[in-house]
């Protein structure tokens, strides 16, 4: 018995070794999430896997291999580690941790593997950062409210989680372009832990707090928590705000007419992230002093905008679309290019 | 139909202990493991799924103690962060050579034992439900974690996760742990403690009026299970390198689930933590099996479910057809 599956293993081994010789290598890419319940992860898995594809019919085989559960960062080293043992070419993972993976990341890139954290910087030298500037992300938003409030007025800010690196780096941003408005005065900044209930009791505590505000910044999805509260406290016409990215908030934001702008973090960093990957796995070599970032190892990608102008294109954009699709843009593979030598 | 299974099983030996189905299940799986994933038995692997199974299964040999007492520790997932945050900051306060480590990890230990002082003197000594107090005192260890080290961050000397991923007199250091780990496993199942909690667990009356101190043989209990958990925090600061006050949040229902499925009746008297650490392993390698099954992702977390329950029924039936 043992003999003839080592027998049939050989075989196998052999055909795959003399079809290899006549094809292109597939590339076979762990793609690692530890985080499920929101939509956005969801469409960045997917429009991963898509890309992979994309690859796939151009004629360079990629096969992912998706590992998509809510755990710790303990846990998620155990997803890396079943990639590095099941000796994947290249790891795309959406950390839980900025600093928890620097020896996992360290075994992987030992073993040739290449890592690419999206989404969240991680501060490992073994990996390499594709994603948005969380920093730029809040900065943009920022400028476009003290625009729309003519530079002066009263604003409230609502922010995610406190301590988490994502919120932190968007905190510094917003302060950095208020600081350059001296005719905004900040109320008040709150929390709401990225929650959408929460983000809606809270600017209604806001609101009830301080009657005269003329301005809101507020992350993410939080942003159709908290218009909810604006337009039920009949202020809509009276307040700018910023807003969100998904299908249905942009609904209400064109039928209710409001005055709303908002950063796009495209869930197609993940599909951005990979057609990174399969260049490099082709053997390309990174631009010169191309990396930056607090860590030194970030290629930032560009950071659409919504707002008034350009609500409607988006929306034409979203039409067939379930109600939490996301806006989304990704780096094609000639874009990506521009990263290579 | 309805009688077959347990018909069925009363065919085996009839002194079998409860951990046999968890045993089996375990072979099963490695032997399953061992064929969908080619070179599942090359030392580096072995080390690697070792390195992401310890900490649970420290974690389960404490709480198994507890539970024999018949009480519960749901604060060990926040004592190990709390150790992480303690032991990484002191390390980063006192230099990095390895007088600073030490002093880390002594710190460390420490807290660890204060935490379970603490969750020791709510419930043996003023009386609280265990399961009460410890999902407070967790509350309170998380805060604690929290306001040492409020973002994830401070990475330790390369020595210590170096060593802790190496090797220590020849052996993996992963593996001397855990041999270290069976040893006090072995040693404490010879002595009077473990029937003393067997007695306080399975009949805390009669144990009372033979004459056992109830609130001290309790608190020893905790004691062990909060040093567990800060063992299980030095091997994940030896394995992430940093501290994270949101460590180690899955330990405290994970090390339960574990305890059950080694065989140790929740209600307490029954039991032993050999089985418990056959049940962290179990836990880990279904979770590796899931994977390299290469089932669709929407799909893993559901069967890793339906094998935990069905792994867990298998023990009950065993126990109850004695």
């Amino acid at each position: 018995m043992k003999k003839r599956w080592l027998l049939a293993t050989a075989v196998a081994a052999m055909v795959g070794l003399m079809a290899g010789s006549s094809e292109a290598k597939t590339f076979r890419i762990g793609l690692s999430n530890g985080w499920v319940g929101s939509e956005w992860r969801t469409q960045m898995i997917e429009e991963a896997q898509a890309a992979a594809k994309a690859w796939t019919d151009k004629g360079v085989p990629v096969e992912v291999v998706v590992q998509s559960a809510t755990v710790d960062a303990q846990g998620q080293i155990g997803q890396v580690r079943n990639f590095i043992n099941q000796g994947v070419d290249a790891i795309i993972i959406n950390p839980n941790s900025p600093t928890a993976f620097n020896p996992v990341f360290a075994q992987a890139k030992a073993k040739g593997i290449l890592v690419i954290a999206t989404d969240a910087e991680v501060s490992s030298k073994d990996a390499i950062y594709v994603g948005i500037d969380q920093k730029a992300w809040a900065m943009q938003s920022a400028k476009w409210l003290v625009e729309a409030l003519g530079g002066k007025g009263n604003i409230v800010v609502i922010n995610g989680v406190a301590g988490n690196p994502a919120n932190e780096m968007r905190v510094a941003g917003y302060r950095e372009v208020l600081k350059t408005a001296p005719g905004i005065k900040i109320l008040n900044e709150a929390n709401a832990n990225w929650d959408q209930a929460q983000g809606q009791q809270t600017m209604q505590n806001l609101l009830a707090t301080y009657p005269d505000i003329q301005g809101v910044w507020v992350q993410d999805g939080m942003a159709a928590g908290a218009w909810r509260a604006i337009i039920a406290a009949g202020k809509k016409d009276k307040i700018a705000a910023t807003g969100e990215i998904r299908k249905d908030f942009m609904t209400v934001w064109a039928s209710e007419k409001l005055t709303s702008g908002a950063s796009v973090n495209p869930p197609g960093v993940m599909a951005s992230a990979l057609n990174v990957a399969v260049l490099k796995l082709q053997g390309k070599a990174f631009k010169d002093g191309i990396f930056g970032g607090v860590y030194g190892n970030a290629l930032y990608i560009p950071i659409p905008f919504v707002d008034n102008a350009t609500l409607p294109a988006r929306l034409k954009e979203a039409e067939g679309k379930p109600g939490y699709w996301s806006v989304t843009a990704t780096v094609t593979p000639e874009q990506a290019a521009a990263f290579f030598k | 139909m309805k009688r077959a299974l347990p018909s069925a099983l009363s065919a085996l030996p009839a002194a079998l202990p409860a951990w046999a189905i968890t045993a089996a299940a375990l072979t099963v799986l490695v032997i399953v493991n061992g064929l969908l994933q080619p070179g599942f038995f090359d030392g580096t692997v072995l080390q690697s799924n070792l390195t992401t199974f310890l900490p649970l299964v420290l974690v389960a040999i404490g709480q198994t103690y507890v539970v024999l007492a018949g009480d519960i520790d749901l604060s060990v997932g926040a004592v190990a962060a709390l150790v992480n945050v303690v032991t990484v900051t002191v390390i980063a306060a006192t230099g990095d050579g390895p007088d600073a480590i030490l002093a880390g990890l002594a710190a460390g230990l420490a807290v660890a034992l204060a935490c379970g002082l603490v969750n020791g003197l709510l419930i043996g000594v003023v009386g609280l439900q265990p399961m009460v107090a410890t999902f407070g005192t967790a509350i309170l260890f998380s805060a604690l974690a929290l306001r040492i080290l409020p973002q994830a961050g401070l990475p330790v000397p390369d020595a210590y996760w170096q060593t802790y991923g190496g090797a220590v007199l020849g052996l993996p250091t992963v593996l001397l742990i855990l041999l270290l780990a069976i040893g006090f496993v072995a040693l404490l199942a010879r002595r009077p403690f473990q029937t003393w909690l067997k007695a306080v667990g399975g009949n805390r009356g009669g144990a009372f009026q033979s004459g056992l101190d109830l609130r001290r043989i309790r608190l020893s209990a905790y004691l062990i299970s909060a040093l567990f958990a800060g063992f299980a925090a030095l091997c994940l600061t030896g394995e992430t390198a940093s501290g994270d006050p949101l460590l180690g949040q899955s330990l405290g229902l994970g090390s339960v689930s574990a305890v059950a499925l080694g065989g140790t009746l929740l209600s307490g008297g029954v039991g032993g933590a050999a089985g418990s650490i056959l049940g962290a392993l179990l836990l880990g390698m279904i979770g590796n099996v899931i994977f390299f099954a290469g089932l669709p992702f929407e799909y893993q977390t559901l069967v890793q479910g339906l094998i935990v329950l069905a792994a867990l029924a298998g023990g009950v039936l065993v126990a109850r057809r004695r």
